[in-house]
């Protein structure tokens, strides 16, 4: 099972956060800032595996994670999940933002960090991978956009202004 | 008023990065007054900032109800966030989930197909026991619905809920059988997800639903799902081992024509672990040659540790190791380059090569391994030793390959010496770290499993990869100052260990010792109780125990007072007192045989330095009081007793030797030619825990006749039978008050059929009492009188793993007590090519 998935730049800013169990906003932050705080530090060469993380599921737990440019994607999972079907599955989550933003940068998941969770929602759900074919992800994607087009209208202007401002 | 969108919030908090705590307080005031309004719209802008700011790590749980509020809003949109915000914020103490109850199940049951899309997912995050109880037929409704999109939501919900509602998994079970055969390849493989977790806690379970998972894993073509399958099968095999043979076809098919790098892995690991590599079934390679399973997973596997990804790599050796367990002839070949990745960048890389490497060795590639393991250890950041002269391995073994040539007459003021300066100073200060950064080999835990990868490796099956064993106490002796972390126990255990079941290398190995004991500077390092101390210990007890095979020097005895004796522990000074008398004898022995004026003069000279530093010792031990006017017969003994009696031990012989040599005789003194034999009189050998089963019984022996009347038992007068408790309690001083009789008694103690006779087995017992019998230890020794068997060594000493402390003492106080003239020392042991004593697997220890 996926326990969460993580989304930080190489400070450490959050950029999503997503448990798929009840954990206290408190203890979320000091797991965020404990795998940081390893994986920073982690050059490129090494291996995108750790095993038992304290904080979060023990000894079962395995961190697995990739570096896109500023930002790392983290997933924490237990031993049932395979790390390299994992590692595949960063990619297919990473490539499925492209799509939807189109060449999707950090700026991206700041303005639109909802958006992220609700195509992540479309991988995961409850712990647990429902798809990874990126047809259906960013079908189902743009369903839910569709339903809330008008709504958005105006601040994906703003955001758009601003891209071009920053 | 104007309100902050979600970008405003955000560009906000970019702007104000200076001031940002003061700036998001100033926005959660304007959140809690929004979120107040009637307008929706407003109420779900306000809330979108929420999450934003929850994810900052704000609590925002004071939203709760407003969060409901928004979540019951007619717009999919606010919908959307309201559930987003509960999914991340809610937790199973949250009291407004209640009023959420029939707002979730409306939306389950809605048209619109994102609406139901949303509930899911969010009722899965928030599920309470209750909520899961009463929406769970509305879920498992959902699962017929016609869009798959909403199927395999409803699936992984609904796994939430039987967690939460465990009466529900015998309506779910059938339900996920029924989703296996679903035409949409998502639906399946959420099923299977589902089944994977649940078969974690209880895979008998799941067990008829192999057939099923197994045309799946012959029919689909969903990476994702076949790996979950493959994973599943890891864990059915060991309940049902006919589904090895069934596994075999398909995963060799697999393995043979999958191009995903993650799925040939799991086939591989699950292979492995499943055991399936145990069928003993042909399968084709890919030229079309016949080759067992096994083999083709170990080629396949070099795919990945000889890869240049790393993640590769560390997977394949993780599997690597795996199949090293189950079948080790298959890895041996890789060597080489199990050897490279030693010294990978990585250190997760690098355990996972140190544990498969340490497995692989062999007499042959020891040498080279532990060569490069001590290079690592040598060249790392934390310790700066010049290129060591006393490095086996490093400097010449080179040439030799397996043996080392280490030079034992070297003075002892040479690299052992100077390194500690840089071993200590590893200690001292763990992270010198150069511009490089650290290295892996920096890491203390690394140094730790690189030390005891090396003892395990030399050790392993009792000495059985070594093929010159003072290498391996060179090696010993150089970890002493390489290893950088606190193994100073393991070291001397180690060092004992091999000196005294391999008599060969005692000889060298004294020399050693003695040479680690006079580096002022390690033994300036010991203090009570750390691991310097314990090699010293070891040290000191081996120059103690075989001194007799060097010429002796006097200088030793001094060796043994080190200035640091005051700061060990009580058991630890007793071992260097002990020690040192033994030294004393052996040099006293030695001298008198060129007995002249000058030896006299010698020998009253040492007497009496000696007898300043014992006295000095027992005047320091009795505290600060101690003017010249104290007599030593005034101080009181203290603890640690055991150093007090063996100091007393010491002046007492002195005195007496003192005496013996009052006057210049023409011949030494007796007393100075006899100490010795306090010591030296048995040789102690170490000798298998096993060996008195395999002394023959001697005709006419009997063993089962109780000798004299059976001792009455008053327990039950002294002790009162209940609690049951203390009955172990009530054994032992019974079984103090019977040594005498052990002792006087001929062989196994007769059978007395008490209850509380520690010594006495009742089947009736359990193995719980069992437990609670006093240790094997306290048994006291009883000398077999066998006649003409009498030849073999005593079992004087039989376990062998025992600290070395505790060993030493033992047996000191034994030998000590069983001077006697009745029998001669055991007859020297035929010239054999290396013998290590003590272990059941030399089972001809004992004829001898």
């Amino acid at each position: 099972m996926i326990k969460s998935v993580l989304i930080f730049n190489q400070l450490g800013k959050p950029r999503l956060v997503k448990f798929y169990e009840q954990i206290g906003t408190a203890a979320q932050q000091e797991i965020l800032r404990e795998i940081h705080a390893i994986i920073a530090k982690r050059p490129d060469t090494q291996c995108n595996f750790l095993e038992g993380c304290q904080s979060i599921g023990g000894p079962d737990s395995r961190i697995i994670y990739r570096h896109y440019a500023t930002l790392y994607f983290v997933f924490v999972v237990d031993s049932s999940e395979s790390e390299l079907g994992i590692l595949d599955l960063i990619q297919v989550f990473v490539e499925a933002l492209d799509r939807v933003f189109e060449n999707v940068c950090e700026l991206d998941l700041i303005f639109h960090f909802d958006e992220i969770h609700y195509i992540l929602m479309e991988v995961v759900s409850a712990g647990m991978v429902i798809e990874t074919n990126l047809a259906e992800i960013s079908r189902a994607v743009s369903e839910g956009k569709l339903q809330i087009k008008p709504a958005s209208e105006p601040s994906r202007l703003g955001i758009g202004a601003l891209r071009g401002f920053v | 008023m104007f309100e902050k969108s979600l970008s405003d919030l955000i560009q906000g908090l970019r702007a104000n990065k200076r001031n940002e705590v003061d700036y998001i307080q100033k926005s959660l005031e304007e959140i809690q007054s929004e979120v107040q309004l009637s307008d929706m719209r407003s109420k779900s802008t306000a809330i979108d900032k929420l999450n934003y700011l929850h994810m900052l790590g704000y609590d925002t749980n004071w939203a709760n109800f407003n969060v409901v509020e928004v979540m019951a809003s007619p717009r999919f949109g606010e919908k959307r966030t309201g559930y987003l915000a509960a999914a991340q914020s809610f937790h199973q103490e949250t009291d407004v989930l209640m009023l959420a109850t029939n707002l979730i199940r409306k939306d389950l049951s809605s048209s619109n197909v994102m609406e139901v899309s949303v509930a899911l997912d969010g009722l899965a995050q928030v599920a309470t026991p209750e909520l899961a109880t009463d929406l769970f037929d509305d879920a498992t409704a959902v699962l017929g619905h016609s869009r798959p999109f909403i199927r395999k939501k409803a699936l992984v919900c609904l796994y939430r809920l039987v967690l939460k509602h465990p009466e529900g998994l015998h309506a779910l079970a059938p339900q996920l059988r029924e989703r296996l055969d679903d035409p949409d390849p998502s639906v399946v493989s959420s099923a299977v997800s589902v089944i994977c977790e649940l078969a974690r806690t209880n895979p008998t379970n799941y067990l008829p639903l192999a057939p099923k998972l197994y045309h799946l894993l012959n029919s689909s073509t969903n990476n994702w799902m076949l790996i979950k399958i493959v994973k599943l099968f890891a864990s059915l095999t060991p309940i049902e081992p006919r589904l090895a043979k069934k596994l075999h076809g398909p995963l060799s098919q697999l393995i043979c024509t999958t191009s995903a790098m993650s799925l040939l892995y799991e086939c591989i690991h699950t292979a492995v672990v499943g055991d399936i590599i145990g069928v003993s079934e042909p399968v084709a390679d890919s030229v079309g040659r016949e080759i067992e399973l096994a083999e083709l997973c170990a080629r396949k596997l070099t795919l990945f540790y000889e890869s240049t990804d790393h993640n590769l790599r560390y997977v394949g050796l993780v599997t690597l190791a795996q199949l090293q367990a189950r079948r080790p002839e298959l890895v041996v070949g890789q060597y080489e380059t199990v050897l490279k990745c030693l010294d990978d960048p990585d250190l997760s890389i690098r355990t996972r090569a140190l544990s498969v490497i340490s497995g692989m060795a062999t007499r042959r590639t020891l040498a080279r391994t532990v060569k490069r393991l001590m290079s690592q250890l040598i060249l790392s950041n934390t310790i700066r030793l010049q290129p060591a002269c006393n490095m086996p391995g490093v400097s010449n073994s080179e040439h030799n390959g397996d043996a080392v040539d280490f030079n034992p007459g070297a003075p002892t003021t040479d690299g052992a010496g100077t390194s500690l300066v840089n071993a200590r100073g590893s200690i001292m200060q763990p992270r010198q770290a150069a511009a490089a950064g650290p290295a892996p080999a920096d890491s203390p835990e690394y140094r730790l499993m690189v030390v005891e990868s090396i003892v395990d490796m030399c050790t392993r099956q009792s000495y059985a990869n070594l093929v010159d064993f003072e290498w391996y106490v060179a090696a010993l002796v150089d970890l002493v100052y390489t290893a950088g972390v606190d193994v100073g126990r393991m070291l001397g255990e180690k060092l004992l260990d091999v000196t005294v079941r391999v008599r060969q290398v005692r000889e060298f190995s004294i020399k050693l010792m003695r040479r680690l004991l006079s580096d002022r500077q390690l033994v300036s390092y010991a203090s009570a109780g750390n691991s310097t101390a314990k090699v010293l210990c070891a040290a000191a007890y081996i120059l103690g125990e075989y001194c007799t095979l060097l010429p002796a020097n006097s200088e030793d005895v001094s060796l043994l007072f080190p200035p640091c004796l005051s700061e060990l522990d009580g058991d630890e000074q007793a071992t260097f007192i002990q020690a040192a008398i033994k030294v004393y004898a052996n040099w006293l022995r030695d001298v008198t045989g060129y007995w002249g004026p000058e030896v006299w003069e010698l020998v009253r000279e040492v007497n009496a330095s000696t007898m300043r530093q014992l006295t000095g010792l027992l005047l320091a031990r009795a505290g600060d009081g101690s003017d010249e006017g104290v007599h030593l017969s005034s101080v009181v003994a203290e603890l640690p007793l055991q150093v007090d009696c063996r100091l007393r031990h010491f002046v007492e012989i002195t005195k007496a030797v003192s005496v013996a040599t009052s006057n210049l005789s023409d011949s030494a003194p007796q007393l100075c030619q006899e100490l010795h034999e306090l010591f030296t009189a048995y040789e102690l050998n170490p000798v298998s825990a096993a060996a008195q089963g395999k002394v023959p019984l001697p005709d006419g022996l009997d063993l089962d006749t109780a000798i004299g009347c059976p001792i009455p038992d008053t327990t039950h007068i002294l002790f009162p039978p209940p609690p049951p408790a203390p009955s172990v309690s009530a054994a032992q001083p019974r079984q103090r008050d019977s040594q005498p009789s052990k002792d006087s008694s001929n062989g196994r103690r007769p059978r007395r059929g008490s209850k509380n006779d520690p010594f006495y087995l009742d089947n009736a017992r359990d193995s719980r009492d069992l437990a609670e019998l006093p240790d094997v230890d306290d048994i006291p020794v009883v000398h077999l009188d066998l006649g003409g068997l009498g030849d073999a060594p005593k079992p004087r000493k039989s376990g062998k793993k025992k600290s070395g402390k505790g060993r030493s003492l033992a047996k000191h106080s034994r030998k000590n007590r069983t001077k006697s003239p009745r029998s001669p020392s055991p007859s020297p042991p035929p010239p054999a090519p290396v013998e290590i004593a003590g272990d059941e697997d030399m089972p001809d220890t004992d004829k001898r």
